[in-house]
């Protein structure tokens, strides 16, 4: 008999975590106020005075979703400040292990987070009840991405081969090759998820918005790549506070990110992704792409999930092309030699551009870092979404209201730690 | 055997030291493998094709009504968690509750057993808080014994 004991870091499960405060007179809004709980501000206070190479170790803790995304940004922008250059095996084993992600999360958030919401089921649980074969496809190919991110990472809670340098021990080839006729069979089983995507009832909620994303000319950007957006905008993470400020928000302990000479609030993710990289999606993804209904410039937020499978496509199409073509890093560990200085870097975490910056000292200390997560970006955003959004269902009981409030915080996949999936509605009708 | 938590956020790292202390002893029983997860999602990954599992998870009733470090036990059924324990594991979109409740419908449920700890505070970077601290030793005999039970009431030897 097998008997297994698993540990399993899930953030802190708290009402009031995420809460939406609406005040509202004769179908009016009057206020409404988005609050999420942001952990990566104790996790900057708990950075400093720690090693570099520390760092990649502390950084995944942050999330227990995208663990790969916040050591990404951390180890590149700390290699570019210390001018450590690996070698493309190691290039390669890191977009690889990106790609884990991206599928595992992608997957994650279509079919148990967003298609209930679309097709009306209080949970999951409710809509495996009624497609179980569907849920069950979507588990298998989300287990394929946390296989990979094992393999890579380590079977640990958190990835523990990515350093500054390169990896401490790099996957073997034969470790590698049995995913392939598994990631095979994922990509003939994208079509048909596109085409479930496509039919789910869709609330319509078009806007006017910038959206930001990495671009990068030989590849669709993971890990490297200039910042762009769709006003154009063209810039590198070294200026990214110089274009992006964080504005407290009264009331609330957030912060929201705006463009700092406008004012005017930005969005990041797969939809922004999609839109700024599209001629630079794999194939199938771009078959997946047009049979989930999406072609770009498309600014609707409730895209988004289309964008998602089109990623998920592509993660699991680039997944196959890196392991076929996979040499070991050897070595696998590149020379690190610390200088002071500031390090930061923008990778696209499954949400959006993840920031990270570290300011160090001579010895390799950090003295101060600061952490710009996607779903603080996408904060303000969400908010506006809600204003356009609940004036229309306004008349609807509170139960109701607070379903469709969370459908459309939902939508945008706030990171499960960096955020919250649960809302406390309070709404005040005068 | 199943245990949950976050290192860094207080009590909600309650799961996991339990395991942590547990796991010398329950390695050594044959059978039983000692897996650390990721996220409350890998769970339904974790128990696909086992016999059963005891789960270890802090848990917060809604309106509150427990004390701070009351240890609760609670078996799943074929529907999953019930549901008032369910609220409690699970305000964010996807937990343990759900997990299960998942499993439960697309396979054929292993026998679940899940130890509740009612927590207080789970802030990010603070420690583990008295009353959950004092119930620890407490916590991990009664999770070799639910494990033993486990393994007597198995159809595989």
């Amino acid at each position: 008999m097998t008997h297994r004991s698993v540990e399993v870091p899930v953030i802190a499960r708290v009402e009031g975590e995420g809460a939406l405060h609406i005040t509202a007179r004769d179908g009016e809004i009057l206020d409404l106020r988005l609050e999420i709980y942001e952990p990566p501000r104790f996790f900057e206070a708990f950075l400093q005075g720690r090693s570099y190479a520390e760092v990649p170790d502390i950084v995944p803790r942050i999330c227990g979703i995208c663990p790969v995304a916040y050591q990404m940004s951390a180890i590149h922008g700390l290699e570019r400040l210390f001018g450590v250059e690996v070698s493309p095996g190691t290039r390669e084993l890191r977009r690889l292990l990106y790609c884990g992600e991206w599928i595992e999360s992608h997957i994650l958030h279509i079919f148990l987070l967003a298609a209930p919401d679309f097709l009306g089921y209080p949970n999951a649980i409710a809509m495996a009840k009624d497609h179980p074969e569907l849920v069950r496809t979507a588990l298998d190919i989300k287990r394929i991405g946390n296989d990979i991110m094992e393999l890579i990472g380590g079977r640990e809670i958190h990835p523990v081969s990515p350093r500054v340098g390169g990896f401490s021990r790099a996957a073997r080839r034969r470790d590698l090759e049995p995913l392939l006729p598994r990631l095979e069979w994922a990509l003939s089983e994208m079509p048909a998820i596109a085409d479930v995507v496509a039919s789910l009832p869709r609330p319509l909620l078009p806007r006017e918005v910038e959206m930001v994303s990495m671009v990068n000319p030989d590849e669709y950007p993971i890990n490297e790549g200039d910042l762009a957006s769709t006003a154009g905008r063209r810039f590198d993470a070294a200026t990214f506070e110089a274009v992006s400020r964080e504005e407290h928000v009264a009331h609330s302990n957030a912060l929201h990110s705006l463009m700092a000479d406008t004012g005017t609030p930005y969005f990041v993710g797969p939809l922004a992704r999609v839109n700024l990289n599209a001629e630079r999606l794999t194939p199938v993804a771009k078959e997946v792409a047009r049979r989930a209904g999406l072609s770009v410039p498309e600014t609707d937020p409730f895209f988004s999930m289309a964008a998602r499978a089109a990623e998920a496509t592509l993660a699991i199409e680039e997944s196959i092309r890196l392991i076929q073509a996979y040499v070991p890093p050897e070595p696998p560990m590149a020379e690190v030699v610390p200088r002071a200085g500031r390090a930061t870097w923008v990778t696209e975490a499954p949400r959006g551009i993840l920031y990270h910056r570290y300011d160090v000292g001579e010895d390799g200390t950090i003295l101060e870092a600061k952490i710009v997560p996607p779903t603080s970006q996408n904060l303000r955003h969400m908010e506006e979404d809600l204003r356009n959004f609940v004036p229309g269902v306004l008349d609807r009981p509170d139960e109701e209201l607070r379903r469709l409030c969370e459908m459309v915080v939902r939508n945008y996949d706030p990171c499960i730690s960096c955020a919250t999936h649960f809302l406390t509605l309070d709404i005040e009708r005068r | 055997m199943i245990g949950c938590g976050n290192p860094e956020a207080g009590d909600d790292a309650v799961g996991l030291l339990v395991v942590r202390a547990a796991r010398p002893r329950l390695e050594k029983l044959p059978g039983v493998e000692v897996v650390e997860a990721g996220p409350a999602l890998n769970v339904v990954h974790l128990l696909e094709g086992v016999d059963g599992a005891v789960v270890v998870d802090a848990v917060r009733t809604p309106r509150g009504g427990r004390a701070v470090g009351t240890v609760i036990r609670i078996e799943a059924g074929p529907e999953g968690l019930p549901a008032d324990l369910g609220a409690s594991l699970s305000s964010h979109g996807f937990g343990l509750a759900e997990a299960i409740g998942l499993v439960a419908v697309l396979h054929e449920a292993p026998r679940v057993v899940v130890l509740g700890v009612e927590v207080s505070d789970v802030t990010a970077g603070h420690a583990l808080s008295a009353p959950v601290a004092v119930v620890l030793p407490d916590l991990v005999e009664r999770l070799v014994t639910e494990v033993e039970e486990l393994r007597k009431d198995s159809p595989r030897p």
